[in-house]
This record gives C-alpha cells, structure tokens and sequence, in this order.
C-alpha cells in the first residue's frame, strides 16, 4: 500500500535528503589529477594540430596562384600562404579584389602580368576579396606575420573613401565585408552593432591559433553548395547519410575559378557617370587603418610601395573629380611624410574598366606596365 | 549573458576572483547580490526593479507575518503578491486573447486591446521560489532570513536565477548562511558538471534544433517519418537544453561551495509516470507536489479526490510552461495518462511481471507523443502533425546519422548508467575519456553556439 502523500512523510523525505544533494546522474565525476590529465591530452592535441595540419594539408601555391574568394574569410589559411608564399623571395601584392582580380582570370591580374614581364615568378597575389583598408589592417596584423622583411606593393582603392557607407561611418547597422579582421571596440565603428560577447569571442579566435584552425576546418571542409561554412552539424544536416570524416582529404577542395561577373567594359553595364560623396581624409576611418597598415608592414622590416588606384576617372562626374584629385593631393602628402614610396598611375582607357575600380585583363596589363616603366618600382623591384 | 558566453565567461572570472577572497567574510553575500543583479541587469536593466519589489514585499510581507497573529493573511498577501505578478506579465495576453474569445462567441464585436507585455527572463523561477520560502517560514519548516542582504542573494542567486532548480529555502539559504569552504575537489567538480551541461547543450541539444526547427515550422510539408523523428529529436533536444542548463548552474554553484539540488534524473529511463515526473525537472515537480498536490488532499480523500488533484497539480503545472491552450493539454495529456497508469503503475503484475525495458519504452513512447502539443507552434499544427503522423506516407526523412549515432551514445550510457554495469562507467580511464571527447567535440566540431536555453522563454 502506498505510502499516504502527507505533510509528515514528505518532511521526513525533506529530511533524509536535507543538505546532501546527489551529486549527478552520471559518473562523470573527475578528480583534480583527472582533470589535470585532461587538460594536458587537450592541450597536446591542440598543439599537435596546429603542428600537423600544415603539414598534412596539401595546399600548392603555384604561379598566378590567388585565394580562393571562397576562402576569403578562411584566415587561417591565409596565414599559412602568406607563410608559404613569404618562405621564398617573391614581392607581395596585397590589397582588395582590384588586386585579386575580380573581373580576370588568375592569369590576367596584376600579378601576372608583373610576372610576365619581369620573365619569372617574383610576384605573387595576396589580395583578398572584399578587403577594404580596416580588414586589410586586421588582416595582415593578426594573419600576416610572415610578411616581414620582404618586398612589398600595397594597393590603396580609394572607392573606400568614396561615401560615409564605404568609410563604414553610417549609424545604420549593415552588413560589410571581413567584420571578424575590424577593430571590434576602438576605433568604434557605428554600423557594427555585433554583442560584446561576439566581439569577444573574435578578439579570442584572432589569438587562439587553435579556433583559426577550427573555423578553417568549417570554410575549406564542411561549406555548402554556397561555399559557406558550416558546423559539423549543419553540414549533417545537409548530408543526413554521409560520413563526415569523408570531407576530409589530403588536399583543400578544389575551388572553381569561375568567373562571378562578366568581364565587359563599365559602358557597357552601366554608362551613367558617378557623384561620389568623398569622405574628407582627416575623418576617414579607412584612411585612418590604411595608415595604421602601412605603419605595421613599416615595423616588420618591409619595402613597402603604395601603390594607389587608378580609379575610373572616367566614371566620375565634375564635382567628384575635383574632390578626388584633392584627396590624392593628401594621400601623396601623408606618404611622402612617413617617407613611403608611392605611385599614382595613370588612368587607365575607358574601355579597360569594369566598373569604377576594377580594371579588365587589358587594364592589368597597362598598370603592369606602367609600374615597369616607374623609376621607383624599377629602383626597388 | 548565456553561460556559453564569452561575456558570462569573463563576468565569472571576475566575480570569482574577488569570490574566493570574500567568502568567509561577511561581503560574501553582498558580493553574490551585486554580481546576480548585474547578471540579470544584463538581460534588461529594468528586471531589476521587479525582482527588487518582489524580493522586498516578501521580507516585508514575512517580518510582518512572524509578528503578527494574522499569519495566513500575510501568507496569503505575499502568494497573491507574486501570482499577480506572474499573471501580469506572463497571463495577461492570454487572459485578453481569450476573453475576446468568449465576447466574439457572445456575439460581441468589442475587442480589448492587447497588451504586448514582455515577459522578464526567469521571472516564473524566482517568483515560485520565493513562494516557497514564504510558504516554508509560514509552515515552520525554515526559520525567516532576518538579513535583507542574503535574502535577497538567495531570491537573486545568479547560477539558477534564469532556469532553476528552483530551490528550497532550507538549502540554498542554509549554504548562504554558512562560511563556505571551498575546496580543490569542489572546483574539480563544478567543471565537471559544467563540461556535461555544455556538451549537451551545445553539442546535442543545439544541433537536433536544427531538425526539429525545421520540420515544426512547416509541418504540413512533412510525412510520417519526419514528423515522428522530429518529435523524438524534439523529446531529446528540451532534455538536453535544460538539464544541460541546470548542469551548467550546479557546476557554476559548485565551484562556489554551493550545492545546488539535482533536477534531471535521466528522465528518458522512467518506468512509469510516476516515476518520469520524479526525475524530470525534479525541482519544480516537487514544488508542485509540496505546495500544490499535498495541500489539496494528495491522496488522502479518496480515489476521486486524488484524481481531481493529479489533474489540478499536472493543468497548473503545464499552464506555468506557457500562456497557450497547448501547455494546458500538454499537462491535461500527463493527468490523463498518469490517471490511468496509477492503479497499474503500483499492481505487482507491473512491478514485477513487466520487464523494465517495455515499461521506458511505453513511458517514453507516451512522454514523446505529448512533447507535440508542447513544441507545436499551435494548437493547429499539433493537430496537423498529430493527423499526418497517421496519414501519411514514409518519405525519406533525412533526419542526420550523426543525430542518431549521439542521442545513442547518450542513451547507453544512461542505460548502463541504470544497470549492473554501471562499474564500466566509473572506470577512471572511461571517465576520463568521457570528458576528453566531449571537449574536443565541442572544440572542434560544435557551432558556436548563441542559441539561447529552451527553459528561458517560460
């Protein structure tokens, strides 16, 4: 007969558990040597990883090699071609996709044709994506250590400048490229509204190699059809009946170098020409990274050239010429103040632009050209 | 801030740090109070004033009630107190929505506005924890905190204030008033709770929301297969997200020197009922049976009489989940059964006849078909997903053998857990392995995870 459910015997049930509390409903109970011997096989693991991985990781930068756009948020493996790359002694060309080449094929950007010209491979393409000044500073101070000592042309795409919404000044939240390389609390950037704790958490993964790796493994291993990371998880969801030790090969999948936009002239797209709305330099938040960038490749021993646009003047109407050229004036007198080399080219013709920044194969061909033929590239390269 | 927060992480540290330096001080208290409410305030800076007013009613209402010779009707000043509260910011949009209800049945075209009141994080939890403090000091069970300070440190203690357990005075107040050792072996045991309650939250009960999520947001576009492993998954993922929660609290209350009551009790492994709402959220069942089931009769006065208050205790009890009619079937469904299984459940046929592995199943089985009503976004889809489980055709579900292959592992190991094999489980090197694969799992594999708890919404 079951126990009458009074007061009393629930106080005497009250009374029997009292203060001792069951500990758990497993056994799952460590030591602190335990737990010290768990820490040390996790930390050897990590360690291990970080190790190995390069190693085991097939990844052959070879000529006219350039990363894959998507892998442009991989940083790990960033870092670990700019190791390879820095590991010989080719010169560097760092910038956003006007160096990466986001109208060409990889034989038909900037580097390429330098390599072409200079008759060997002593160029290589370090542009990425979407790097805009404030993630290339990120970029190459937390995953660009390797670039040090070495010769290198950095490319400075004024359209950055061009309005408060490219200068990442608007108060209205956004979505704008590389958030994990920007600085998360100083300087402030309004249209970045991520929580504390996700900046946090980027700040961490920018100093734990170990998390670098993770997201890595997420990018290169587990993306979608779309190219876009996953978790394990999420990618399980997506291939409910597969192993997921499969995804892993020797080598980093094979990123097609398809062509995302066509590669026609601006006139062609859109023929209209451009009011920018130029931010003035002295409150510019990309300038003010851009400078901060130069300062880093200056202190890790590097030749820095500044190569900067050449816009698509073309495209630009009166007005925003005229406040182009003043902007140009300034950056040229910045550079020749903290003793940078520098190069304006020359605009390029009208029909070797894609659009205001991007040149075509043709254009890259001129620009190539065109540093070939400067005094102070020729001086140093 | 989420304990698998990078914010929570750095709060803890520096609460910790100036923790270990005054806990056998008298600042230990003040210092749990200022960190529970900077906790808290980080939700929301104005949940602070409604757990400051609750939390001074209650030390009014109870100074007032051990002076007075009126006791019951301080008693019942501070319940009414706490209730209304709930019942303004949780019940209200319900009560509104339903009396419309009954106006437009009546043929009544006025409708009263509703009122789009936001339902503060953890209210439920504290509220019925005070409640029960309230009732205990009026029973006798528990002597008042005349001290404001670690009153309010107990209503407002940090680790459980979101989610539970909803503790007992008699415990946590009683660790609140001692000078607390902490010991090396304390703060090994709190990480080892919270690396369980971790991996399965983040591990286990954030990847099946990526089915279940899926598959409950359009039910109609699912047959029979998907819609029943959605469930499961479902059963599985609430089990994980909050015991995996309450883990979490305990370890966090561990490495303080506190012992935190346990609330799950491998629920999945219940042979009867009975037996589930006994290891399934053990503190707020128990609550329900010590201040609701109990004072009603319990089953004192007769079969009907004990009936009548299973069903009273189990409708509160699922209408405390949420303000929808689904909660209220959800817990009418559990009445039912519970009803019906009672006189089995206590036969000696049951007990000993039936073998233990046919009684989880069953229990399970039940358990998992009434999680619909709780999961369903209305009672519309239960009914859809309820029709369609028995209607429809087994398309592929493609529901991730990665899922199955963790919810398996999960379900062994509480299997042997429960057996005679649990010796396998206390092994040193499997313990040990144990944890070396949930944290490198979680490092490796896991997403990172900002989903927040289940157990928060309620």
């Amino acid at each position: 007969m079951a126990e009458k459910d009074t007061l009393e015997s629930e106080k005497r049930r009250r009374a029997v558990s009292g203060q001792s509390v069951m500990f758990s409903s497993n056994e799952v109970r460590l030591s602190v040597f335990q737990w010290i011997v768990v820490l040390g096989l996790v930390g050897v693991f990590l360690y291990l990883v970080s190790v190995f991985w390069v190693g085991m990781e097939q990844f052959e930068a070879e000529s006219d090699y350039r990363f894959p756009y998507q892998l442009s948020n991989d940083y790990w493996l960033y870092k670990s071609y700019c190791q390879r790359v820095c590991a010989g002694e080719k010169t560097v060309i760092i910038g956003d996709s006007v160096m990466w080449g986001q109208y060409v094929k990889r034989d038909q950007t900037l580097a390429h044709y330098l390599n072409e010209l200079a008759g060997r491979d002593s160029f290589a393409n370090l542009g990425i994506d979407g790097g805009h000044p404030a993630a290339l500073c990120g970029l190459i101070k937390y995953y660009g250590g390797a670039i040090s000592g070495k010769r290198v042309i950095l490319h400075l795409n004024p359209l950055w400048m061009s309005s408060k919404k490219h200068d990442l000044q608007v108060s209205k939240e956004f979505r704008f490229n590389h958030p994990r390389l920007v600085p998360q609390f100083f300087p402030e950037i309004p249209c970045y509204r991520a929580s504390i704790s996700e900046r946090m958490g980027i700040i961490i993964e920018r100093n734990v190699p170990f998390l670098g790796w993770r997201r890595h493994l997420q990018l290169a291993y587990f993306k979608d059809e779309n190219g876009i990371g996953r978790s394990l998880p999420e990618w399980a969801m997506a291939h409910p009946y597969d192993n997921p030790f499969r995804v892993f090969t020797s080598e980093i999948g094979d990123f097609a170098e398809e062509l995302r936009y066509e590669p026609k002239p601006w006139t062609e797209r859109s023929p209209t020409k451009l009011d920018l709305s130029w931010v003035e330099l002295k409150t510019s938040l990309q300038w003010s990274l851009f400078q901060r960038l130069v300062k880093i490749l200056q202190e890790r021993k590097n030749s820095v050239l500044v190569v900067v646009g050449p816009l698509n003047e073309h495209m630009l109407n009166e007005k925003s010429l005229t406040s182009y050229r003043e902007i140009k004036k300034n950056i040229e007198v910045f550079l020749k103040e903290k003793n940078v080399s520098y190069y304006f080219p020359t605009v390029l013709p009208s029909e070797s632009y894609a659009d205001v920044s991007h040149p075509l194969s043709e254009g890259y061909s001129f620009l190539a050209e065109q540093l070939f033929d400067n005094d102070v590239f020729r001086g140093s390269w | 801030m989420l304990f698998q927060s990078w914010i929570f992480l750095f709060f803890f540290l520096l609460f910790y740090a100036v923790y270990l330096a005054v806990k056998r001080t008298r600042f230990k208290n003040a210092w749990i109070l200022i960190c529970s409410y900077i906790f808290y305030g980080w939700w929301e800076p104005w949940f602070l004033i409604l757990i400051a007013y609750s939390t001074l009613a209650d030390y009014a209402a109870l100074a007032i009630m051990e002076r007075s010779r009126r006791r019951k009707i301080w008693l019942s000043v501070s319940i009414i107190n706490n209730l209304a509260l709930l019942v303004f910011f949780k019940y209200s949009g319900f009560i509104t929505e339903n009396v419309n209800l009954l106006f437009s049945l009546l043929g009544m075209s006025y409708k009263l506005p509703l009122p789009g009141i936001f339902l503060p994080v953890g209210l439920s939890f504290y509220l019925f924890k005070s409640i029960g403090y309230v009732v205990d000091c009026y029973r006798g069970d528990v002597e008042r905190e005349k001290n404001i300070i670690r009153h309010g440190a107990f209503v407002s203690f940090f680790p459980i204030l979101l989610a539970g357990p909803v503790e007992r005075a008699k415990n946590l107040l009683g660790q609140l008033r001692e000078s607390l050792k902490i010991s090396w072996q304390d703060v090994a045991d709190g990480f080892s709770l919270f690396i369980v309650g971790l991996f399965k939250k983040v591990a286990l009960a954030d990847s099946l929301t990526l089915y279940v999520d899926k598959v409950y947001d359009t039910p109609g576009e699912y047959q029979s297969a998907a819609l029943i492993l959605a469930t499961f998954a479902f059963g599985w993922q609430i089990y994980f997200d909050f015991s995996g929660y309450s883990d979490m609290a305990r370890g966090i209350g561990r490495m303080m020197g506190f012992r935190i009551m346990l609330n799950f009790n491998n629920p999945y492994l219940a042979t009867g009922l009975g037996d589930f709402w006994r290891r399934w959220h053990i503190s707020l069942s128990s609550w329900f049976r010590d201040y609701v089931y109990i004072p009603l009769g319990g089953n004192r006065k007769g079969k009907f009489n004990t009936y009548r208050n299973i069903f009273v205790t189990m409708m509160l009890l699922g209408f405390w989940h949420g303000a929808a009619w689904a909660f209220i079937i959800w817990g009418g469904l559990h009445a039912v059964v519970q009803c019906l299984m009672r006189g089995l459940e206590r036969s000696r046929f049951y007990e000993e006849s039936v073998p233990t592995i046919i009684k989880q199943v069953f229990v399970f089985a039940f358990v998992t078909f009434a999680w619909i009503f709780f999961r369903a976004a209305s009672w519309d889809d239960a009914s859809v997903i309820v029709r369609r489980i028995f209607t429809t055709g087994v398309a592929n579900p493609n529901f991730p053998l990665l899922f199955v292959f963790l919810i398996f592992l999960v379900w062994l190991y509480q299997y042997v857990y429960e057996s005679r094999f649990r010796w396998i489980l206390r092994n040193s090197a499997v313990r040990t392995g144990a944890v070396v694969f949930m944290i490198l799992y979680l490092m490796v594999f896991a997403s990172s995870s900002n989903e927040a708890f289940i157990y928060l919404q309620f």
